[in-house]
């Protein structure tokens, strides 16, 4: 899901969490401070990558974004995941 | 605001992560996720009580997060203690070393044994060994026993022993032979058993004065035959290196954990 949100362009911790909430409706209410060890984890594994930069509020943020990894896992695991809620809606739909 | 503080303080601190900067880079970061929940907050009319309350309810348990980072930064952190653990051997082995050999040189002196001989001979060699051996397996002792709940001093020696044991064999295997880790295994033991079990330091001392006197003269009637002079000399330096061990056991400890507190400042 984080590297979904990413996929769309470079974002802060706050912001990433603000995203998740806005797009599903506030249906995913995580534990604010969890996505960052999650965030860390992705970053060692080479999967996003880091930088402090200044905000359009002006105050210093860590923004992450995908890396070449990360965009190529991103797109696999969104395949996966239709692969599977496709699977899962035939079997409710089916009678 | 105290308790995004005490919330970061608590995560910061409980996360094990060995480097001072990625501690403070992960400050950092919450730091700038509180200020934005409290800023948003704030725009929504909270008072500043309920923004507190809010920000606990949202940020989640400080310690799932702590173990969130720990687990994430578990490999630096396992390098690292394993980088402080070498050093520390080596720094407090190199001390006892010294403290040892100029004790023993003075004795050399006293006897009228020729110093340079004494220094320069195998034995130097080997007891620089002894003593690694025995300064790693006590540190080792010391580690060990706090990855246990019960029985922590056996538990751990156990298993530093298993660890010598398959040592020895794979080293004995390829035509090395090492048996200073054996020395170190006994010495070490010994003198952590003697550290734990023995409450009174008159008692310490009293027991590794009558244990290295003793020894001392059995490896002396060993080079039969000693001149009376030659086995007290011999005694009275086991006696020097069996007090050092003693200091060390004291002091071993303290010095490892200022070590450790100094590098994770870095």
């Amino acid at each position: 899901m984080l590297l979904h949100l990413l996929s769309r362009g470079e974002m802060y911790g706050y912001e990433i969490l603000q995203e998740a909430s806005r797009r599903s409706a506030n249906a995913f209410d995580l534990k604010e401070g969890t996505v960052y060890p999650a965030l860390h984890q992705l970053e060692k594994k080479g999967q996003i990558r880091s930088k402090w930069r200044t905000a359009e509020n002006g105050r210093e943020r860590k923004y992450y974004s995908l890396t070449p990894k990360g965009k190529k896992t991103a797109v696999e695991y969104e395949k996966q995941w239709q692969h599977l809620t496709g699977a899962i809606a035939a079997i409710l739909e089916s009678k | 605001m105290c308790t995004a503080d005490e919330l970061i303080h608590n995560i910061v601190n409980c996360s094990q992560i060995p480097s001072a900067k990625r501690r403070q880079e992960i400050q950092r970061e919450l730091s700038a996720h509180i200020e934005d929940f409290v800023a948003v907050a704030r725009q929504s009319g909270h008072e500043e009580h309920e923004i507190e309350t809010l920000l606990l309810a949202h940020f989640g348990d400080p310690r799932q997060i702590a173990e969130g980072f720990s687990r994430v930064y578990r490999y630096e952190r396992r390098r690292f203690l394993i980088f402080a653990y070498a050093l520390s051997t080596v720094l407090l082995a190199s001390s006892l070393l010294m403290g040892i050999l100029a004790i023993q040189t003075g004795l050399a002196f006293g006897f009228g044994t020729s110093i340079l001989k004494m220094l320069a001979s195998k034995h130097t060699v080997i007891q620089a060994l002894d003593i690694l051996a025995f300064v790693a397996v006590y540190l080792g002792l010391t580690s060990l026993e706090t990855l246990f709940g019960h029985y922590r001093f056996q538990k751990a020696a156990l298993l530093l022993a298993a660890v010598v044991a398959v040592l020895t064999v794979s080293c004995s295997a390829m035509g090395f032979h090492i048996a200073f880790l054996l020395y170190g295994l006994i010495t070490g033991v010994f003198f952590r058993a003697v550290r734990l079990f023995v409450p009174a330091e008159v008692a310490r001392v009293g027991i590794v004065l009558v244990c290295f006197a003793l020894a001392g003269f059995g490896f002396a009637l060993l080079r039969s035959p000693v001149s009376l002079v030659e086995l007290v000399a011999t005694c009275a330096s086991w006696l020097a290196l069996g007090m050092g061990y003693l200091l060390m056991s004291r002091l071993a400890p303290r010095l490892d954990a200022a070590l450790l507190n100094g590098l994770q400042g870095i």
